[in-house]
């Protein structure tokens, strides 16, 4: 539409318009946003008015903090296991959607189910799942059957955070199918016929057409996984709480447990910076490893 | 190759299906069905664990709740999202952009970020643990996304409408709601099942905003219903209850899954 500068009802029918998203938008997120970090700079329990401007201390002391760090280091392992199930599962599943027919497309309905029923039932699903009495839990009374004793899986310091991140793999896995299907398809049908006339297929063809092709989509998956994982938080409360002695700890359930158990709300904030914090500059960091497009040398 | 990729197709569909089935299987077991034997069979399908987690175990007034703050969330945010939209869209002025990319930038953090002070300013406005301070706070943070699709949908409408329709008399207004809302239904109608899901499930938020019974939603009042199931060990209601919580969703997600699939990829690769 042409600009008309000097058209007063104009201006005043944009800016009504705007208001109510824009006034709504300002006091619920804009506000708090600024606020998280201001707050993160106080030492302050929230009940009195009581606040003290500490500067840096927050930060100073989550350096030190045995339980953030394990947090921390749990994220990076649960990270480790997500990508490599994410990249093998994912592409895996993408090629096998990749066809005409009705039970490629069935399956690719399907696959979203476990990201659009609440985290909540989820959660309680796997809890179920994953029952350490043989006679109530799937996954031990199916192994029985196979003769290997039932474990609580959820409930001991070697498997809880494997298992933890079986039940975050299953819920995201179809949004990372999806993305990977769509990279397939976007690569032109031309590029896959003219392989196949060179006798290039299968794994082959995975290796050295598919994989570079998909340089962008990876680096989205990449970017979204980690953004992801350092965002866990309703998961983990469900399942474990953090535990068993925190070896499930995410820094969301510890920046919970700081606030809601602790009222420490300050600290608490300060946790949310650092996490945010983190999660851009790793986001970054991926964007400059993906950078090179690998296909633009050969061309 | 056809052969190997039909086994990961069928591996991939019990991965999924494996576990709901079971769930749902498990929700008309009888109590010492459930703790026998995973894999057995329910010898006549309890439909008593659904009347018992409806009613004794409060599912059906916690769907009540979680079903009036969907629909008034989404009646604010529908009109208020795509009034914005259609201005960034259709009346671009100078620092409508700035405007827009503050609307987006509300999609790349956690809401944990500003838990706390989002929970100290209900508090001060008085509206901790109610639903209206519920519906406000998810009307704030579903306006990011739904402006986001809405303004991409906008932009693909003609102007030539919206010109015949201003060339007749109308005011910009009444352009809106008369001509190109009506045009942007099958964009409103996406936006409108997506965000619908979003808030059916939402978990977060209510946990920290949201303490009393009265005000509980369906998916805090699982988690409650768990806790106090490890007591009481009513598990073939606590199955049922799993079900009505996901039943709905999954109702309302089947017919638009293409749409949804799409818009979430498109949203993305963004």
């Amino acid at each position: 539409m042409t600009r008309r500068p000097l058209d007063r009802g104009r201006t005043v029918f944009a800016a009504s318009f705007l208001a109510p998203a824009v006034l709504i938008y300002a006091v619920f997120v804009l506000v708090p946003l600024l606020q998280a970090v201001q707050l993160s700079l106080y030492r302050w329990r929230g009940v009195s008015a009581k606040r003290t401007f500490v500067g840096l201390e927050n930060f100073k002391k989550l350096i030190h903090d045995d339980a953030l760090l394990q947090s921390l280091h749990n994220a990076f392992w649960l990270l480790v296991i997500a990508l490599g199930a994410v990249f093998v599962g994912g592409l895996t599943a993408a090629h096998a959607l990749n066809r005409p027919g009705k039970a490629a497309r069935t399956v690719r309905g399907l696959i979203l189910f476990p990201q659009v029923v609440s985290i909540v039932a989820v959660a309680v699903l796997w809890e179920f799942l994953l029952h350490p009495d043989p006679g109530v839990g799937l996954v031990n009374g199916s192994l029985a059957l196979l003769g290997i004793k039932a474990r609580p899986w959820l409930g001991e310091t070697a498997t809880a955070l494997p298992a933890t991140a079986v039940t975050f793999v299953w819920h995201a896995l179809g949004f990372y199918v999806l993305l990977f299907l769509a990279g397939i398809k976007g690569i032109a049908s031309e590029t896959m016929e003219a392989a196949e006339l060179d006798g290039s297929t299968g794994l082959h063809r995975l290796r050295t057409i598919t994989w570079p092709l998909l340089w962008s989509v990876k680096r989205i998956a990449t970017i979204y996984l980690v953004i992801n994982v350092l965002n866990v938080f309703a998961l983990v409360l469900l399942l474990t709480s953090g535990g068993p002695d925190r070896h499930t700890e995410m820094p969301l359930t510890y920046l919970y447990e700081q606030a809601f158990t602790n009222s420490q709300f300050g600290y608490a904030t300060s946790i949310a910076v650092v996490d945010f914090v983190l999660a851009m500059v790793l986001s970054l960091l991926v964007m400059a490893i993906y950078r090179r497009n690998p296909t633009e040398a050969r061309a | 190759m056809k052969l190997l990729a039909n086994i990961a197709l069928f591996l991939l569909a019990a991965i999924i299906v494996l576990p709901m089935g079971w769930v749902v299987l498990a929700s008309f077991k009888t109590g010492h069905e459930i703790t026998s034997s995973p894999w057995s069979l329910p010898a006549s399908p309890q439909w008593a664990n659904y009347a018992r987690a409806w009613q004794e175990a409060g599912i059906g007034h916690y769907f009540v709740n979680s079903f009036l703050v969907t629909v008034a969330t989404l009646a604010i945010l529908l009109p208020v999202g795509a009034m914005a939209a259609y201005v960034l869209a259709k009346h671009p002025f100078r620092g409508s952009k700035t405007i827009f990319g503050m609307f987006l930038g509300g999609m790349m953090f956690p809401n944990l970020l500003v838990i706390v002070p989002l929970f100290l300013l209900l508090r001060s406005m008085h509206m901790l643990d109610t639903k209206e301070g519920l519906v406000a706070v998810y009307v704030a943070y579903s306006l990011s996304f739904t402006i986001f699709v809405l303004t991409g949908f906008f932009q693909t409408l003609p102007d030539e409408l919206a010109e015949a329709a201003s060339l007749d008399g109308a005011t910009h207004a009444g352009t809106f709601w008369k001509v190109m809302l009506p045009l942007a239904r099958p964009g409103v109608l996406v936006v409108a099942i997506f965000n619908a899901i979003g808030l059916w499930n939402e978990y977060s938020l209510a946990k920290v905003l949201i303490s009393s019974e009265a005000n509980t939603t369906l998916p805090l009042g699982l988690d409650r219903l768990t806790m106090t199931q490890h007591y009481q060990s009513d598990w073939g209601a606590l199955f049922a209850a799993l079900v009505i919580v996901m039943a709905p969703v999954l109702a309302l997600y089947w017919p638009f899954r293409d749409k949804i699939a799409e818009t979430m990829v498109a949203g993305a690769v963004k």
